[in-house]
């Protein structure tokens, strides 16, 4: 487990898309943290989102999965190691990215949203699990937040992103929804992680 | 007892009604080289990931010193895999790579530098693997492969964009670790390749094993091509001395016969004989004959 973790994070800051896709994101979130602190902490759960997303699928994207699952063939172990990866990895974004906000006196959403954001990255990690291609993924959960939770429901209500901007502002409902979702996702990512890796 | 590093039980994968392979069974000895021989698409790969654990297998087992991979202690210590034609992250450097592999084995940083040097990617370590020839990324997954000095080394088309050196060296590579007591199992199509380097073969088509066995016992059987003056009485002459013959119409092909029982027969029949020539079956013969026998 140990040498997994290891592994995945040596991984990721040596691949030069995802130090890239980190800094990309932080940039946008520290800019939208300027406009407003509420903008700033969904700009952050996107990008925790993102990366989460974007590290777990590269795997199966290159194939490296292979070699990972020769080296743990505990998948379990694996899927924890990518989520703790990808967990540490919402933390820098949101930690280094909100500065701005701390900065102008929003230290509770600040706090917040770190408190938040790991989940979703392990809500990332669980879903980039099972559907394995990121383009389907960051795309499919684009237009839902933006057509499903954004303009039907003006981001109210459990919905994963609307819950996790709504704990990002101290609700303890919100929290516990993003909780029950990424809850919910884990089950499923444990188990599809066993399947079989096809060929070419 | 010789203690089988690699063994296959009635190992079967089932797509649906598709058998993509059919109860194979065969063992991959210690201080040998096994070949995995079949055409695309004949269950090489499918079986190799069976092995490996990346692919659960419909029934039958598949055992590396005696248990599944999933069971080993520490899999990259007891095993090497070449997959895929190499795999890594195109954007990762090749020296990033081997260092990423080796927190996964828990190999030292020495033995990566070592390593890289070894397989030939010393000046290119620091170039995206992305940026790799075929060849390259074939010498980054042996060296991955390496990494843990494992025992037992499987590899799925190794050779494939190898140049001729580059296969030179992999076949050198390769003996040199069975020579050592370490056991390898290596799948490919490209049969003289193989025929250099293996001491067993299994014979995979359809997903069913056609034939297995130490290749110098499978292309035993040295065959005669034989040119003479009255083909209709050489067959009969051979036929009643216990030969198989053949012929294309101008050349009969006997087996079952020495040249010197060839010739002299000829000679008792006083049929001139215009060429003899003792021919060794080939791994690709041998191929093909089984593969025609289907």
């Amino acid at each position: 487990m140990i040498a997994v973790l290891r592994s995945e994070l040596y991984r990721t800051v040596t691949v030069r898309s995802s130090v890239l896709a980190l800094i990309g994101f932080g940039i946008v979130a520290a800019c939208a943290g300027y406009l407003s602190d509420e903008f700033w902490a969904l700009m952050a759960g996107i990008g925790t989102f993102g990366l989460a997303v974007m590290v777990t699928c590269q795997h199966y994207q290159h194939r490296t999965a292979m070699l990972l699952f020769l080296g743990e063939p505990n998948r379990l172990k694996v899927l924890a190691a990518q989520s703790l990866v990808a967990l540490g990895l919402g933390v820098v974004l949101v930690s280094v990215s909100g500065i701005a906000v701390v900065a102008s006196g929003e230290s509770d959403r600040y706090l917040h949203t770190l408190l938040v954001a790991p989940l979703l990255a392990v809500f990332g990690v669980a879903n980039a699990t099972v559907i394995r291609k990121p383009l389907w993924l960051i795309a499919g959960y684009l237009g839902w937040l933006l057509f499903v939770e954004g303009i039907l429901y003006q981001l109210e209500g459990d919905m994963i992103f609307s819950a996790f901007l709504a704990a990002a502002s101290g609700s303890t409902r919100g929290l516990l929804w993003v909780l029950i979702w990424t809850a919910a996702a884990l089950p499923i990512a444990a188990w599809r992680i066993g399947r079989d890796l096809s060929g070419d | 007892m010789i203690l089988a590093m690699i063994e296959t039980r009635e190992l079967t994968k089932t797509y649906g009604q598709v058998h993509a392979v059919a109860d194979v069974s065969f063992t991959a000895a210690p201080g040998r080289v096994t070949g995995l021989l079949g055409l695309n698409g004949s269950g090489k790969s499918t079986t190799l990931r069976m092995l490996l654990g990346l692919t659960r297998p419909t029934r039958g087992q598949a055992l590396i010193n005696g248990g599944r991979y999933r069971d080993l202690k520490n899999p990259l210590r007891e095993v090497g895999a070449v997959l895929e034609q190499g795999l890594s992250h195109p954007g990762q450097t090749g020296y990033a790579h081997l260092m990423t592999q080796a927190r996964l084995s828990g190999a030292s940083r020495e033995r990566a530098v070592a390593l890289l040097e070894y397989v030939g990617l010393a000046d290119a370590g620091g170039k995206r693997s992305g940026e790799y020839s075929l060849g390259m990324r074939q010498r980054l997954a042996v060296a991955t492969a390496l990494l843990g000095e494992p025992s037992v080394l499987i590899l799925d088309e190794p050779a494939n964009g190898l140049d001729p050196p580059g296969m030179a060296w992999l076949r050198g590579l390769l003996r040199d670790h069975a020579y050592v007591g370490g056991t390898v199992l290596i799948s490919s199509h490209l049969l003289s390749e193989l025929e250099l380097l293996v001491d067993d073969v299994v014979i995979i088509g359809e997903g069913r094993v056609l034939r297995s066995g130490p290749l110098d016992e499978l292309r035993a059987g040295t065959q005669l091509r034989v040119r003479g003056g009255d083909h209709e009485r050489l067959t009969a002459a051979y036929e009643q001395a216990g030969a198989s013959v053949a012929t294309d119409g101008r050349t009969l092909w006997v087996a079952g016969l020495s040249p010197e029982q060839a010739g002299d027969i000829a000679l008792e029949q006083r049929i001139p004989i215009y060429e003899l020539i003792a021919e060794t079956q080939h791994l690709e013969d041998v191929f093909l004959s089984v593969a025609e026998a289907r």
